[in-house]
């Protein structure tokens, strides 16, 4: 039996640890995994677990990302919890398996610490591997800082492993900004952790050898589109379990999380979309704007996958003006989050000026002064009722002024 | 023997994550309609091998080699009291008519044939190569 | 452990990879499949790799397996079935396992899913130890796709990506030695076997199954679509093989004693087993008699080379 961890009531632990500790207390079974820059003191975290007993599980090195995955999804088809972790051209490695894990319903868990996609190569924080596993049938949970990093993958292994979901999940943090920043954490101990998650159920285990069942069978033209369109589906219909999850870890730990969370978005008239650690720079902004009179509020969906677009466009019901802020180069179109909020505001009726902003790639700094310069264009476009700024600008970038209409 | 028509299904009711399980009854091996033993690939064929019982040594060449695991056997005790396998039949559901049985055959004259798919069994037994002929070429 | 005598009480194993699969006729795919999984009696769990094993044995919604089994993608039955392994010894560390009967783990992979995509993979899953048997059904190209080469077609042979034609002869590589490569790895048992050979190769995956640790099995799997001969002849096909010694049968242990499984009486011309394939018919054409030359040569070397180690214990 594994040694309990002691932890203390507040540890200060970066992403990395968090992220760690919280595999480490779901007692996951098979973690496979391969290091990559930001994410690889994960890795070396659970390896230094296990070096001192504190695991039970078999922790698999592997010699690439795309076993990782691969050996996750044997090991989960095996039947029993299974974790990993991974950032960018680790993440773009996996991205077939990704489909093979969500398409054969496996519960896997995978914390990325969100990282540039190279060329030209490059080790910091950006949503570029986010959005490349955008359609791989992952719920994706985003996380701004440490304590997130740990609360929502204790979260995930409950979602995933909800026999109303059986879908793989990843938990999202910022890379270097959230995964080596270390900040005060309140982590629940062992046993409680261990008990919010629960055991895990089995779903047509291979180990059953005495049911044997056959995973990854080759389904043609008459097949495909009926299970692709039920795996679907299951996703769409994952919100009210993921709803139903945070609330249980509210009652447990005061901590609330929101399928989309917002800042002063009450009486907003303008409003900034943005995923990740930049929310809380955001809000900073968004208190600044306000000492001067400019009704801004922030949004930032906490589930990137099954998006919440209903739910969003209710929450935009009042605004005027819209920024979307992608932390990726969308590399020939508007980003994701513009064309996720655009689709909700269309599906519901709703219209408002909407302006798309690309920021941080590779890890560039944004800062409250570049926010209140979007904020401030923004409100430009509310006031004039009309865009008179470009549809798709570029934060803090050397030059002159790169931008599209 | 459901045909593949007949198992179609709505995407509702599709098999979660695609999964197949080999048995309806694991306790009795029962095999689950989705286990290709189920599925019939008889018209691959154009001819059919035809066991003649009366040659056969019970060699088992047939069934160790036979790629569709059509070669029917039956455990048997011998005298001594070991167990063996005595070739009993085909299995034409899943006989993709190969030859191979036919080719590994080792008795002098072969205890499998190969007939065009439409010769009945006691046509084909009749016109089974002699002792005699055998010695003629 | 079950006992393999002979072939009259080896015919009494109820099949664990049946019919209704979409091989084609004469396939040795299935020959060797089925003599794998019923040299044991332990249950099994079964990784394929992208293939023609892998596209005909389970054809939604139908599988053709008695046994657990997984499909991942072409490069990474190694990796599959190393977590599974994995999940087995996890699971009984924690005394949460679903059976207590014994369980085995194998892998199947095509020669292109394992000497060339999946050769990493199976790279890794050896070196880390997991105890299972990797199988490669080795046809010497990418056959499930309509015969393209590989690392493992051998010089001189047609596929339809190293054509023979007005200035080329096919195939211009050596087979890679993907058996010596794996025995290199220090794995504690690898070997080569061919289907035409049942015994051989079911006592081989018996004792690879027996050995903790990661084996290997380079079976050679004639194939009649793509090599071009009778779907009849794919066990005759195989002798020929193993009678020229262009496929020598033998064993090697912990990478370094090496045994010759089967000596042939009398070593046939390795012309016989190539001129009764169609991929190599134009070998036998005016201006081509050198490759053949030095087909004999390789195949010489080789087999005296095997030898050699043997008689040396190494
Ligand atoms: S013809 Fe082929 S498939 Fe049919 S029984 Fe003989 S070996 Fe099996
Ligand atoms: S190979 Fe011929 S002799 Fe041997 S068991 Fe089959 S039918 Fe009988």
């Amino acid at each position: 039996m594994a040694e309990k961890y002691q932890l203390k009531k507040t540890e200060v632990w970066d992403g990395n640890m968090a992220a760690a500790h919280a595999l480490r207390q779901a007692q996951v079974d098979v973690v496979a995994a391969y290091p990559i820059t930001p994410s690889t003191p994960i890795v070396q975290n659970y390896a230094q677990f296990l070096a001192d007993g504190y695991i039970d599980g078999e922790f698999v090195m592997v010699e690439s990302e795309h076993s990782a995955m691969s050996a996750c999804v044997g090991a989960s088809a095996a039947g029993g919890r299974v974790a990993t972790a991974t950032s960018s051209q680790g993440y773009a490695l996996m991205v077939e398996v990704l489909y093979q894990a969500s398409g054969m319903r496996l519960p896997i868990v995978m914390t990325v610490v969100n990282r540039a996609l190279a060329s030209p190569l490059n080790i910091h924080g950006d949503h570029s591997d986010l959005y490349l596993g955008r359609d791989a049938g992952w719920i994706h949970l985003i996380c701004n800082n440490p304590q997130e990093a740990y609360d929502l993958t204790l979260c995930a292994f409950k979602i995933a492993e909800d026999e109303r979901v059986r879908l793989p999940v990843t938990t999202n943090q910022d890379g270097f900004l959230v995964s080596h920043t270390a900040q005060v954490v309140h982590p629940l101990d062992d046993d409680t952790a261990y008990k919010f998650i629960g055991d895990y159920k089995p779903l047509n285990p291979m180990l059953d050898t005495e049911n044997p069942v056959t995973y990854g069978a080759q389904t043609e033209e008459e097949w495909h589109f009926e299970h692709k369109a039920n795996q679907h589906k299951a996703i769409m219909d994952s919100f009210p379990v993921i709803e139903e999850v945070f609330q249980q870890f509210k009652d447990l730990t005061g901590r609330e999380y929101k399928t989309i969370e917002t800042y002063k978005m009450d009486d907003a008239e303008i409003a900034l979309i943005v995923m990740g650690s930049t929310y809380e720079t955001a809000m900073v902004a968004v208190d600044e704007a306000r000492k001067k009179g400019i009704k801004v509020g922030v949004v930032m969906p906490r589930v990137f996958r099954p998006f919440p677009y209903n739910q969003l466009a209710e929450i935009l019901k009042n605004v005027k003006a819209i920024a979307t802020l992608d932390r990726s180069a969308p590399m020939g179109t508007t980003g994701a989050l513009y064309n996720e909020t655009a689709g909700a505001l269309m599906a519901n009726g709703q219209s408002a000026i909407l302006t798309n902003y690309i920021y941080g790639l590779g890890g560039r700094d944004t800062t409250v002064e570049h926010l209140l310069q979007v904020i401030e264009e923004t409100q430009q476009n509310a006031e004039a009722g009309k865009r008179v700024t470009p549809l798709q600008g570029f934060i803090n970038l050397r030059g002159p002024k790169l931008s599209f209409n | 023997m459901a045909t593949p028509k007949e198992m179609l299904t709505t995407w509702d009711k599709i098999q979660f994550g695609a999964v197949l399980p080999s048995f309806e009854d694991p306790k009795t091996k029962k095999r689950s309609k989705f286990h290709s033993y189920n599925y019939k690939v008889a018209d691959w064929r154009v001819e059919k091998p035809v066991f003649n019982p009366d040659l056969c040594i019970n060699c088992d060449f047939c069934w160790v080699w036979c790629p569709d695991s059509c070669i029917l056997v039956e455990e048997v005790t011998t005298k001594r009291g070991k167990k063996q396998a005595k070739m009993v039949g085909i299995d034409y559901d899943h006989c993709k008519g190969c030859g191979v049985c036919v080719d590994v055959c080792p008795t002098p004259i072969k205890s499998l044939l190969m007939f065009p798919e439409h010769t009945p069994i006691e046509e084909a037994l009749a016109q089974w190569p002699k002792k005699e002929d055998k010695k003629k070429d | 452990m079950k006992k393999i005598t002979n072939l009259k009480e080896f015919a009494c194993t109820p099949d664990r990879f049946l019919g209704g699969h979409r091989l084609c006729p004469g396939c040795a795919h299935s020959m060797i499949v089925r003599e794998v999984v019923n040299a044991t009696d332990d249950d099994l769990v079964v990784s394929t790799a992208t293939g023609c094993l892998e596209v005909c044995s389970a054809i939604y919604p139908y599988t053709s397996w008695d046994v657990s089994w997984i499909h991942i993608g072409f490069e990474n039955a190694a990796a599959a079935i190393s977590g599974a392994e994995a999940m087995h010894k996890a699971l009984k560390r924690k005394g949460k396992l679903y059976t207590d009967r014994p369980v085995k783990f194998v892998a199947f992979g095509g020669d292109g899913g394992t000497y060339d995509i999946g050769f990493q993979a199976l790279s890794g899953a050896t070196e880390r130890g997991h105890d299972f048997l990797y199988v490669c059904l080795d046809n010497e190209g990418y056959m499930n796709t309509g015969g393209q080469r590989s690392s493992s077609t051998p010089i001189g042979a047609h596929t339809t990506t190293s054509p023979r034609g007005r200035v080329s002869y096919g195939e211009k590589q050596k087979k890679k030695d993907i058996t010596m490569i794996m025995a290199a790895h220090g794995s504690p048992y690898v070997a080569t076997a061919c289907p035409s050979y049942w015994k051989d190769l079911a006592v081989k995956a018996q004792k690879a199954l027996e050995t903790e640790g990661p084996t290997f099995i380079n079976a050679l799997s004639p194939c009649t679509t793509e090599w071009k001969f009778k779907p009849e002849e794919t066990v005759r096909i195989g002798e020929l093989a193993v009678e020229s010694c262009a496929f020598p049968l033998y064993e090697i242990e912990n990478g370094t004693k090496l045994r010759i499984t089967y000596r042939p009486k009398k070593k046939i011309p390795v012309k016989e087993y190539l001129g009764a394939q169609g991929r190599f018919s134009h070998l036998f054409k005016k201006g081509n008699e050198w490759i053949l030359d030095l087909w004999q040569k390789q195949v010489d070397e080789y087999w005296d080379y095997l030898q050699r180690r043997e008689e040396c214990g190494v």
